[in-house]
């Protein structure tokens, strides 16, 4: 079966090497295997400055990898085909609130992207806009909203409903419930567990938080200085860490549950 | 204003209505807005109301002192000047020229400095860092100076002095244009729209502007305040709009020689152009405070 | 003995809609010794505690309390001088985000060594004071845990990792020997091995120096490692105050269920991609605050009742204030 979405050797160099730059050590990352399957949940943990960020970047295309291939169903991906990018691959931010643009109202926010990449007509634009706003929990309402009108959970459902509305196949989410706090972060987890259920979603995500990495996700990537350590199972990763960094992660999440 | 309400509801105003609601607060800026209010029907519907032509001389009543003083007529309410014109109508008609000029320039600098900004704030390296460094250099010389130097070259007259003002006040827009459109460059909210596809040109269009349009209109007034010093200093020079032109500036200047004998031809226009600065400049102060006020909450 | 004692703090902020009550009615007590965890989410007004603490409140607030005292003497009957003085012996202060609450033009040695009062200063002449300074400022940074204290003291804030830096501010925040160190939310955003050593830090202070510390934050797992007791907060009511252990076992408030549910790691039964029990709706906002209990509209066990704010009721040593709490049946 061909996996949903591979990643084949992706490296990426920092910076072009300039003479006044030479002193700087530079910032290598890669290269990073991986595959994910359909329904299938990638979390991707690793200490501040390890590039995790920078991988979520890569995979969205908002960064060139160096080198490497990524493969979409088996279709490779390249900086050409932009467009098949944007449709399948989509990307939920960490501050929720910088990446809803405070100028203009949720559903014209919601509207770019269709306008963009369909050819839906106003009508049907609308329809969907809806339709998404529905099944992220908001009201359609909230089309006419202003960013800073929202609390933070409904910032994070819109940016939800701004990933899905293209219908991709794999959402990546740098740090996506980090901001949230503890009660409101629980219904963006069910939320996302529920989506995945029923669309068949790829979802990647990138967190710090052990406890929700280990509750949802299937397969864990542990990188640490740009490099993958440690990938493989949650199970498996939780339960026998080999590598020295992994088995340091997991024995301070188990001191913090222990007691 | 007492409105029931039932329920508790919440009102959301939108960031263009946020900014209205905190410039209401403030009672002077108001006032300001009133008075630049008269100013922009007079300068639409002035040659419809003023009573004279203001070119018209009458040689009969020369120096005809305001209506309120004990030999004026309430034929002239202002008086007339030393060809016997009637100093009202001249006044109107300069709000329109004087006013209306300046908002005219103001609009063509906004809009050649927000094209050449965005520009600059798009494009990396030496072609946008030569933009902006050649435009920074000419800030750093008054409006004044470069329209005098323009003026010196292009030769006098209104259209000239125009011109000049026009292009004096572009570096201004293009500087904060750059400046702003590089900082929401770094948002993650740009980047979204990045990745739903957007070209540049829609990015900046539906992403960006959007969130200018406030900086625009406060950048603008301050500008206006500028151009309509700068029009007025060119005139009373003699650089500007030429003699028989009701222009307040000339106005000004032309009744030097009668100062003393009839201080009314001198003191109305200043008063006016007084007025009319001083309206600009507490709507564009109003303006900037709502705005830093806005984004405080 | 308590060292810190606070009952029905109330603190009201006027805005448009009048005065709003962004405290209402907070009580805890922080015995000698005691690490007490203050939980809430955002807008619980948890750092609003702090700052009445510590007195960092703007003049136009209006704060009141039946009780309000440190070691006995009324906090809010003293005047600012007195106020300071306790403030710089005894109580101390680490905020989130320790590369922000540190200076980043002047290097972390001379931020310590500034900290350190004069009479712990030993020796007569400015050279010997300077050693002595040095000396204290070393020992301190051993303390805490930072084993090269040269090249610490003389890093830039910025030259530093971040739970280098929060250990640095552990460091400062000792200087003054404190019987209280207040931490507000000091791992927030730390991955989990950094966070780990923060805490057995703080720990290990506690058990060593005998200090108090007021753990704020909302990071139920890092409570639940180290604080013997917990208050927990919802829009500035104070929902169920008790021993950790009781209230991660037997809660009694559905607020504070639903926090212990909304961490996955607490229910190891829990299989893997099934839902978490959550709490609908949002938190509601200082404008918009409910009547009553404030967690009401998005209570699944309210009722009529809930309108009228509930009377703290106790246990033995667990308060809570609901009118259908979990777990009893009898609604005495």
């Amino acid at each position: 079966m061909i996996p949903l979405l591979a990643v084949e050797d992706l490296s990426y160099q920092q910076g072009r090497s300039r003479r006044w730059m030479r002193g700087r050590s530079q910032f290598h990352l890669g290269p990073i295997n991986f595959e994910l399957r359909a329904g299938e949940t990638l979390a991707i943990v690793g200490e501040n400055g390890s590039g995790k960020s920078l991988l979520a970047k890569l995979l969205v295309g908002v960064e060139t990898p160096s080198s490497g291939d990524i493969y979409l169903n088996g279709q490779r991906l390249t900086m050409h085909n932009i467009k098949q990018r944007c449709l399948n691959i989509r990307m939920i931010f960490q501050q929720s609130n910088e990446s809803l643009n405070p100028g203009i109202t949720i559903g014209s926010i919601l509207d770019e992207p269709l306008r963009l990449n369909t050819q839906m007509n106003a009508y049907e634009r609308n329809e969907k806009i809806v339709e998404t706003l529905k099944q992220v929990g908001l009201l359609p309402d909230h089309r006419y909203f202003y960013r800073h009108m929202l609390s933070d959970g409904q910032r994070q459902r819109v940016a939800l409903a701004r990933a899905l509305i293209l219908n991709p196949q794999v959402i990546v989410a740098d740090e996506p419930f980090a901001a949230l706090d503890p009660s409101v972060r629980s219904q963006i987890v069910n939320l996302l567990m529920k989506l995945q259920r029923e669309l068949g979603l790829g979802f990647i995500f990138i967190s710090h938080n052990l406890g929700i990495v280990r509750h949802i996700s299937d397969k864990i990537l542990i990188m640490q200085r740009g490099m993958a350590v440690e990938a493989g199972k949650t199970d498996t990763i939780f339960n026998w860490p080999k590598n020295e960094y992994t088995q340091k992660l997991v024995n301070s999440h188990q001191a913090l549950v222990g007691r | 204003m007492s409105r029931f309400n039932l329920y508790q509801e919440e009102f959301h105003p939108s960031p263009l209505q946020h900014t209205w609601l905190e410039f209401k607060q403030s009672h002077i800026a108001l006032m300001g807005l009133w008075c630049l209010g008269m100013f922009v029907f007079l300068m639409i519907f002035g040659p419809l109301i003023a009573p004279f032509d203001p070119l018209e001389q009458n040689l009969n009543i020369l120096l005809a002192p305001p209506a309120w003083s004990s030999t004026g007529t309430i034929e002239h309410v202002f008086g007339t000047d030393s060809l016997g014109r009637d100093i009202l109508s001249r006044l109107i008609h300069g709000c329109q020229i004087t006013f209306g000029i300046s908002l005219l320039l103001v609009l063509v600098a906004m809009l050649l400095g927000v094209a050449i900004g965005t520009a600059a704030g798009m494009s990396y390296g030496i072609r946008s860092s030569v933009l902006n460094h050649l435009m920074d250099s000419l800030m750093a010389i008054p409006t004044l100076l470069i329209a005098i130097i323009i003026v010196a070259i292009l030769g006098t007259g209104l259209v000239n002095s125009m011109w000049a003002i026009s292009l004096a006040l572009t570096p201004i827009f293009i500087h904060n244009t750059r400046d702003f459109v590089r900082k929401e460059l770094q948002k993650d909210y740009v980047i979204a729209a990045q990745l739903d596809g957007a070209s540049k040109i829609q990015i900046f269009f539906h992403s960006i502007l959007p969130n200018m349009v406030e900086l625009l209109v406060m950048r603008g007034t301050l500008a206006l305040s500028t151009a309509v010093l700068d029009i007025t200093a060119l005139g009373f020079l003699n650089l500007g709009a030429q003699a028989p032109s009701p222009e307040l500036g000339t106005m000004l200047s032309e009744s030097i020689e009668v100062a003393y004998m009839a201080p009314w031809t001198m003191a109305l226009p200043g008063g006016t152009i007084f007025l009319m600065i001083m309206s600009i400049n507490l709507v564009g102060d109003g303006l900037r405070s709502a705005l830093r006020n806005r984004l405080i909450r | 003995m308590s060292l810190l004692d606070i009952k029905n703090l109330t603190l009201e902020i006027d805005s448009a809609s009048g005065w709003i009550k962004a405290l209402d009615k907070a009580s805890f007590t922080l015995a000698d010794g005691e690490i007490r965890a203050l939980v809430g989410e955002s807008g619980s007004g948890k750092s609003l505690i702090v700052r009445a603490i510590v007195g960092a409140l703007p003049d136009n607030w209006r704060i009141t309390a039946d009780r309000m005292t440190w070691k006995g003497q009324d906090l809010l009957s003293l005047d600012q001088q007195e106020r300071r003085e306790i403030l710089r012996n005894d109580i101390a202060v680490i905020f989130q985000n320790p590369k922000q609450s540190l200076d980043p033009s002047c290097p972390l040695g001379e931020q310590l060594e500034e900290v350190i009062a004069d009479n712990n200063v030993e020796g007569r002449f400015f050279w010997q004071k300077r050693q002595s300074r040095q000396r204290i400022a070393a020992n301190l940074l051993h303390k805490v845990g930072i084993k090269d204290h040269r090249l610490c003291m003389q890093s830039y804030p910025h030259q530093l990792a971040d739970d280098i830096c929060q250990k640095f501010m552990i460091a400062m925040a000792l200087a003054s020997e404190p019987k209280l160190l207040i931490a507000d939310d000091p791992t927030r955003g730390m991955e989990v091995t950094t966070k780990v050593q923060i805490l057995k830090l703080l720990t290990r202070l506690n058990q060593i120096r005998q200090l108090s510390i007021l753990f704020v934050s909302h990071d139920l797992l890092a409570i639940s490692s180290m604080a013997h007791t917990m208050t927990v907060l919802y829009c500035g009511q104070t929902v169920e105050t008790g021993p950790m252990e009781q209230l991660k076992r037997r809660p009694f408030h559905p607020y504070t269920k639903a926090l212990m549910d909304s961490a996955p790691s607490f229910r190891k039964d829990l299989p893997p991609k099934s839902p978490l029990l959550a709490m609908d709706g949002t938190i509601p906002t200082l404008q918009h605050l409910p009547i009553g209990c404030r967690l009401g509209p998005r209570c699944p066990r309210a009722q009529r009742e809930c309108v009228k704010m509930p009377e703290v009721r106790r246990v033995h040593s667990h308060y809570y204030s609901c009118h259908f709490p979990l777990h009893r049946s009898n609604k005495a």
